[in-house]
């Protein structure tokens, strides 16, 4: 047999085993990404092959957590894509708008990078007071730093850019205060944000919303597990609710029965029908 | 420091301090000077005595020979004197002696020069007297006595003896002066030594004194050096360099506290802003309102600090700090606070306290404590940044690695929609060149038929120009034609009635013929009218759903008596296969229908005619067949063509148009079928309709505005259509379509009774459905999906009442209004289960006819009525305006009464409600109609410039499921909005329904009247969960989050179930369960958590959180409420 198709077994096994130890289930996520995942965490973790790191897994209770953090990419900018928060700051917040009280969710929010970018649009435009929203991620760690609100400085400049191509109404700066290298943004940004753990692929509808946000999440699964989190999507969006995706990702893929519109091709805007 | 150190290498070397080696060489020199001293003063001493020694034996000597002298005289003289020899015997003796007394005399004196000179001068004296004594003697010895008397007369002897006495004499003062100086001398000299032994002890015992204090001082230094080196080891060993400055900071503030016996400590260590934070403490009480974080001169830590140097602070006040034990507390009475420095910079202050005096040994040992603290201190920090920034850089190369990735998956994710993109495009690629070569081909004929169709164009023109003036001519000419007709008509039926009574039978006979024939000709007009229509293609379609039994029964009904009146037999036959209904233009299919079989009633004189319809899910066919004369086989061709009969006896024989069969190709070509025909002379024909089962063009047809009709205009309102009377036939027809789309269900089994109310339906145009059981009935409703349904009581198979149930609990069949009659009275009943209305049997045909209209109202006004509640009046217009479409009535309201008003009258599909009113607030209004039975309770959109909080909202959402605040794109949603409404099924019952589904339900007595606390934030879920629960009895009572269910169950005790949201803002539910078992009081109180986690271990985590049990959302209702009987307390 050859060694790639060894590889693959082994890493077919280890999925098992993380989804029946631990029940996160990675099992299906695009394999390419998950083989360079898992070779990247078996020279962090020491391990020789994947049966290895397995092993370790099930008998080493900090093995886990150290692996958690390379099995989810925790990529993420604030006002990434600035146009994209350019339309939705143009287009998506005023029909927001018209609900008395709004609920959005930012599934697999990383480290809070949009959970922040959405709380500052959503000030700006006078809408925070009433939002409510749901910032889901599988790695809690990710969780408890989206929770801090604590970013690295020099990120912070390449925030600042992104936040007035996005069309900000003033300084970034307005946001945060910078100490010790880092910018702590405002805590009063994120009182109306429920952090919590919650798994697309294992987990359901929590909540009717009026927007969804999943960017560059969906590029990680594979088709079937794609389908599941935007039919997850579709079922807790209202009727005309929004959905915004990553730059690289798109509804065209999917298998129909779940209807959207384009609202705005480029910035991956979608509504429900 | 330095000298400490060189006294340390000194002693390590054996030698001894230099003080007390110095005091040892003072006392060795000053033992040897006084020794010195005093053997030479000893000596002196000696020296005296020697002299005084000698003196006296000078003495001696000088009085011995002068006694010696004395004897030998008296030895002389008396033997002189006696002559007795015996008295010369001392003579011999001194004489004998003198010598050796003289050499002695002389060896004693020789030191002395004068003495020496009076010795000889003595010697020569004594010799002198010796020699006179002598003589003496010798002359005695010979006799001479008198002689040696003379002699000694002479006094020479005395003479020498006198001098002798004086040099003796002489000599002797001589040594007694000697003597005396001597004395004198050894006085002194043993004075002197005296002093010197005295001095000499003094000086020495000083000296003694002196090391001895030294050597103590020295050995008290050697001491703290050793307890003060011990304790530097020990701290430095305490020291290692694995520690970050927190455990640092604590094992060095521990180690000392220890070492100096401290009874409280505290450990300050610097920031890079020269901030100091407290990382450590020992034995410290932890003080209200005292400070852990000091910036430089703030207080004495800061202080100590900025001034780099050690503050001792004796006599610290009673209250300012203590140190405790379980036992109790002491008051600490020193404080020391001792900065660590290195190169100058303050790293960490230490803050002790003591309960004894403070020691100069205690601050020694924190000054060389400082150092290695600070060093160890700075490399921790050091250490520190090294790992951070080389973990730094191992994030980076990781985060790069990880935007790879993400880079990659992204590509990736790319690549396969490039990939599906160009399967598609190849599968593409090839269609279009396949279409490419056909469209070559049909470039081709395209062109040859493009030039045949602009000749056809122009004839077509000419045509239609032709048709058109035909058209208008017709219409034209038939209205001309119509009104005289009608007035003939009017009036021949006035003859022919003979009011007066003063015609005769010939002359009444006479009327009724005018009577028919303008009967017919009116008919013909009809025809030809319509006919001309249709090829002016202007001719619509209104499709619906036609239930086949009804049409097929219809037709029956209406044929049936001219069957009876030519005694040929009516058959009407639906094929097995045939599906119940078709979607077509009702109207039009009955004209066609009516047309060949008035044609096969015509052309018939025995035998029978029937009907036969069969199809299958596509397509329909409707077979009229007939035993009559037949059309032979050449004129097949042109019994379809207008204006053309098969022979001109025909008509006169058989009277009619001979449009009817143009006519009904044209409509059955229109409907989108067409008419076949088989027959031959004398055999009786066939016509065949064949239609599709469902009108293609159907929803277009709706949007067409109403046709013009040539007749007066027909009545809007259908209900009137039947009671006009001469053009009663042709209206009905025209309006027909609008009206057979409602249909009315008969669940009855009494024939009677059933029949009566066909006949009321038929007069007001509906669709009649009749089914004689219960099951028929509920099955019939279910699929046919009337518009109105009158329900018998007593059904052979079940009670009408469980029908009604029935049709209530099912969602499609709910929204349709129910007519209850029965024999017995049971109006409570079927009222409270949701009938519409009721009535008594025997039932008056007036109140059959008004049920009936209620059921057509309700029916009718699906979908059509909107209710605009707005005190502004442009806004009013402009939202009239904007949600003004065809079909949809718009009702406007400027204030709530007026609002109520309409509500009372008439039942609404939608409201539209500013919350903003003059007279009433639109919550106001909105509680109002909740609350009286006699308004309607249409679908609320409030729509309001208001922000609302959350408060507001809530109290809105029990009556509005959409409220839309105003805004830039607010009236995109609103028209979005009330077109949902308007095109729903009515599935979702209005509240009035619901209450009395409610009560009329069985309610199960478990949750009657069960207090249920539904902890949950999905307004969805709330509406879902309530709507299981409440019609059940039990109270549901809702919390947002976690905090306002604790609140909540604090303040209405009682609650008897908590269903619990995990995922909510503010306090989720893991917290909220551990809180409230947390209460004594509620630890058995029982709760459920729901969550959108499907995972083993959520349960898990839930059940340790406090829940008694689990459902996982989405929730299954059957689930949740099994485990709610489970777990409400009986």
């Amino acid at each position: 047999m050859e060694p790639a198709a060894v590889l693959d077994m082994e890493l077919k096994l280890l999925l098992e085993a993380i989804y029946l130890r631990f029940h996160y289930d990675f099992r299906e996520y695009s394999i390419a990404s998950l083989r360079r995942r898992v070779a990247q965490a078996m020279i962090q973790l020491n391990c020789p092959s994947v049966s290895r790191l397995q092993e370790k897994l099930l008998h080493d209770p900090d093995a886990f957590p150290a692996l958690l953090q390379y099995m989810t990419v925790q990529v993420s900018d604030m006002f990434r894509d600035p146009s994209y928060w350019r339309s939705m700051r143009q287009l998506v917040l005023p029909v927001l708008g018209t609900y008395p009280s709004l609920k959005m969710w930012i599934a697999g929010c990383s480290t809070g990078e949009e959970v922040y970018s959405l709380c500052i649009l959503l000030r700006e435009e006078g809408l925070l007071d009433r939002s409510l929203v749901y910032a889901t991620d599988i790695n809690a760690e990710s969780l408890r730093r989206a929770q801090s609100g604590v970013f690295e400085m020099e990120r912070v400049a390449r925030f600042s850019h992104a936040y007035r191509e996005a069309g900000g109404r003033g300084s970034l700066a307005d946001y945060y205060t910078a100490a010790y290298e880092s910018a702590v943004f405002d805590k009063t940004l994120v009182k109306n944000v429920v952090f919590s753990d919650h798994s697309l692929a294992t987990d359901s509808v929590f909540s009717e919303v009026q927007l969804v946000s999943c960017r560059n999440v969906l590029i990680y699964f594979n088709t079937s597990l794609q389908e599941r989190a935007i039919r997850l999507f579709s079922d807790s969006l209202v009727r005309k609710g929004f959905l915004g995706l990553g730059s690289r990702e798109s509804l065209r893929s999917i298998a129909t029965g779940m209807a959207f519109d384009e609202v705005v091709r480029e910035d991956r805007i979608f509504q429900k029908l | 420091m330095a000298a400490t150190q060189t006294e340390n290498t000194r002693a390590e070397a054996g030698q001894l301090p230099r003080s007390t080696s110095a005091g040892l060489a003072t006392a060795l020199l000053a033992i040897l000077l006084i020794g010195v001293l005093a053997w030479r003063s000893l000596e002196q001493v000696s020296q005296a005595n020697t002299w005084v020694a000698h003196t006296q034996d000078v003495l001696e000597v000088t009085a011995n020979l002068l006694n010696l002298m004395v004897d030998a005289e008296t030895g002389e003289r008396g033997y002189l004197l006696t002559r007795d020899e015996k008295y010369l015997q001392p003579y011999e003796t001194s004489i004998t002696a003198m010598p050796q007394e003289l050499t002695h005399f002389r060896s004693l004196t020789v030191d002395n020069g004068p003495q020496t000179q009076r010795a000889d001068r003595l010697r020569d004296l004594l010799d002198r007297r010796n020699g006179q004594l002598r003589n003496t003697v010798t002359l005695c010895h010979s006799g001479k006595w008198d002689e040696a008397r003379e002699q000694i007369n002479s006094g020479a002897g005395r003479e020498t003896m006198l001098q002798i006495r004086a040099v003796v004499k002489e000599m002797q003062d001589e040594e007694r002066r000697l003597l005396a100086i001597r004395q004198a001398d050894f006085q002194r000299t043993s004075n002197i030594s005296t002093a010197i032994s005295l001095g000499g002890a003094a000086f020495l015992f000083v000296l003694l004194l002196l090391a001895i204090v030294l050597v103590r001082r020295d050995f008290l230094a050697r001491g703290m050096e050793a307890w003060l080196r011990t304790g530097e080891n020990g701290f430095v060993n305490k020291l290692p360099g694995e520690q970050d400055a927190q455990v640092l900071s604590q094992s060095a503030l521990d180690y000392l506290c220890d070492y100096l016996g401290a009874t409280a400590g505290a450990a300050y260590v610097a920031e890079p802003d020269g901030t100091l934070i407290r990382r450590a403490t020992f034995a410290w009480t932890t003080a209200a309102g005292e400070r852990e974080v000091f910036k430089p001169r703030e207080g004495f830590i800061g202080q100590a600090a900025w001034e780099k140097r050690l503050l001792h602070i004796g006599d610290v006040p009673r209250d300012y700090a203590k140190a405790s034990s379980g036992l109790g507390e002491h008051v600490v009475r020193e404080l020391l606070i001792a900065p660590a420095m290195v190169d100058g910079l303050v790293t960490a202050v230490l803050e002790l306290g003591f309960f004894r005096t403070v020691q100069r040994h205690d601050l020694d040992l924190l000054e060389l404590s400082g150092e290695p603290l600070s060093i160890a201190l700075r490399t921790a920090q050091y250490r520190a940044r090294l790992e951070a920034l080389l973990e730094e850089t191992q994030r980076q190369a990781e985060e790069l690695q990880t935007q790879q990735e993400e880079l990659r998956v992204s590509n990736e994710e790319l690549e396969e929609q490039s990939r599906a993109l160009r399967e598609s495009q190849a599968r593409l690629e090839m269609q279009q060149s396949d279409l490419a070569q056909s469209n070559a081909q049909l470039e081709l004929q395209k062109s040859q038929v493009e030039t045949a169709q602009k000749v056809l164009t122009r004839k077509n023109e000419e045509l239609m120009q032709a048709d058109q003036y035909k058209s208008e001519f017709l219409a034209n000419m038939s209205h001309e034609l119509r009104t005289p007709l009608n007035s003939s008509l009017i009036l021949a039926k006035l003859l022919s009635e003979n009011r007066t009574g003063n015609l005769t039978v010939e002359q009444v006979k006479f009327a009724d013929t005018i009577y028919g024939a303008g009967n017919d000709l009116l008919n013909l007009i009809n025809d030809i009218l319509d006919l001309s229509k249709i090829e002016a293609g202007k001719m619509e379609v209104r499709a619906e759903r036609i239930g086949l039994q009804a049409l097929a029964e219809t037709l029956r009904r209406q044929f049936q008596p001219v069957a009876d009146q030519k005694r040929l037999r009516l058959v009407t036959t639906i094929a097995e296969s045939a599906p119940p209904d078709m979607e077509t233009d009702a109207q039009r299919l009955q004209q066609i229908l009516k047309n060949l079989l008035s044609n096969a009633f015509k052309f018939t004189d025995a035998g029978e005619i029937s009907l036969r319809i069969a199809g299958d899910s596509e397509r329909l066919s409707f077979e009229v067949k007939d035993s009559g004369i037949g059309i032979a086989q050449e004129n097949h061709g042109l019994v379809f063509d207008a204006f053309k009969q098969v022979e001109g006896t025909s008509s006169r024989k058989y009277g009619g148009t001979g449009l009817g069969l143009s006519i009904s190709r044209d409509l059955a070509r229109l409907l989108g079928g067409d008419i076949a025909l088989t027959s031959s002379a004398g055999k009786g024909s066939t016509f065949t309709l064949e239609l599709p089962r469902k009108h293609a063009a159907s929803t277009q047809t709706r949007q067409q505005p109403e046709r013009q009709t040539p007749t007066p205009p027909p009545p809007a309102r259908p209900a009137r259509a039947a009671q006009t009377l001469a053009a009663a036939q042709v209206s009905t027809a025209e309006n027909g379509a609008a009206v057979n789309s409602r249909r009315i269900l008969v669940i009855e089994d009494d024939q009677g009774f059933s029949d009566a109310v066909v006949s009321i339906a038929k007069e007001l145009d509906f669709d009649c459905l009749v089914a004689n059981t219960a099951d028929g009935g509920f099955e019939l409703a279910l699929h046919e999906q009337p518009s109105g349904i009158v329900l018998d009581v007593r059904l052979p198979d079940h009670s009408g009442l469980s029908v009604l149930d029935r049709l209530k609990r099912n969602a499609k069949t709910r929204h349709i209004p129910v007519h209850v009659v029965s024999g017995a009275d049971y109006t409570q009943a079927a009222l409270q289960m949701g009938a519409v209305g009721y009535a008594l049997k025997p039932v008056a045909r007036s109140e059959l006819t008004n049920a009936l209209r209620q059921l057509v109202t309700k029916a009718e006004q699906k979908g059509r009525r909107i209710l605009i509640v707005e005190d502004d009046a442009v806004q009013r217009d402009s939202l009239s305006k904007l949600l003004s479409s065809e079909g949809v009535q718009i009702i406007v309201a400027g204030t709530a009464a007026e609002a109520s008003e309409k509500l009372r009258q008439t039942t609404f599909d939608c409201m539209v409600l500013d919350l903003s009113l003059p007279d009433q607030s639109g919550y106001q209004l909105l509680e109002t109609m909740a609350k009286d039975e006699e308004l309607a309770f249409p679908p609320v959109i409030v729509y309001t410039g208001r922000s609302l909080d959350r408060e507001e909202e809530e109290k809105l959402r029990r009556f509005s499921s959409s409220i839309i605040i105003k805004g830039a794109r607010s009236p995109e949603r609103l028209l979005d909005e009330v077109t949902l409404f308007l095109h729903q099924v009515e599935t979702k019952m209005p509240p009035e329904r619901q209450r009395m589904l409610k009560e009329a339900r069985d309610s199960e007595s478990l949750f009657e009247g069960r207090r249920i606390l539904l902890v949950e934030d999905d307004v969805r879920n709330i509406f879902a969960l309530s709507s299981v629960l409440e019609p059940k009895g039990a109270q549901v009572e809702i919390a947002r989050n976690g905090r306002e269910a604790l609140d909540h169950l604090l303040q209405k005790p009682g609650v008897d179930l908590v269903l619990m949201d995990i995922m909510m803002p503010e306090m989720d539910g893991y917290t909220a369960m551990r809180e409230i078992r947390k209460n004594a009081e509620w630890t058995k109180l029982p709760i459920i958590a729901l969550t959108a986690k499907a995972m083993r271990d959520d349960q898990e985590k839930c059940m340790d959180a406090g829940a008694n049990d689990y459902v996982a959302k989405p929730i299954d209702v059957d689930k949740l409420l099994s485990l709610l009987r489970v777990w409400l307390p009986r």
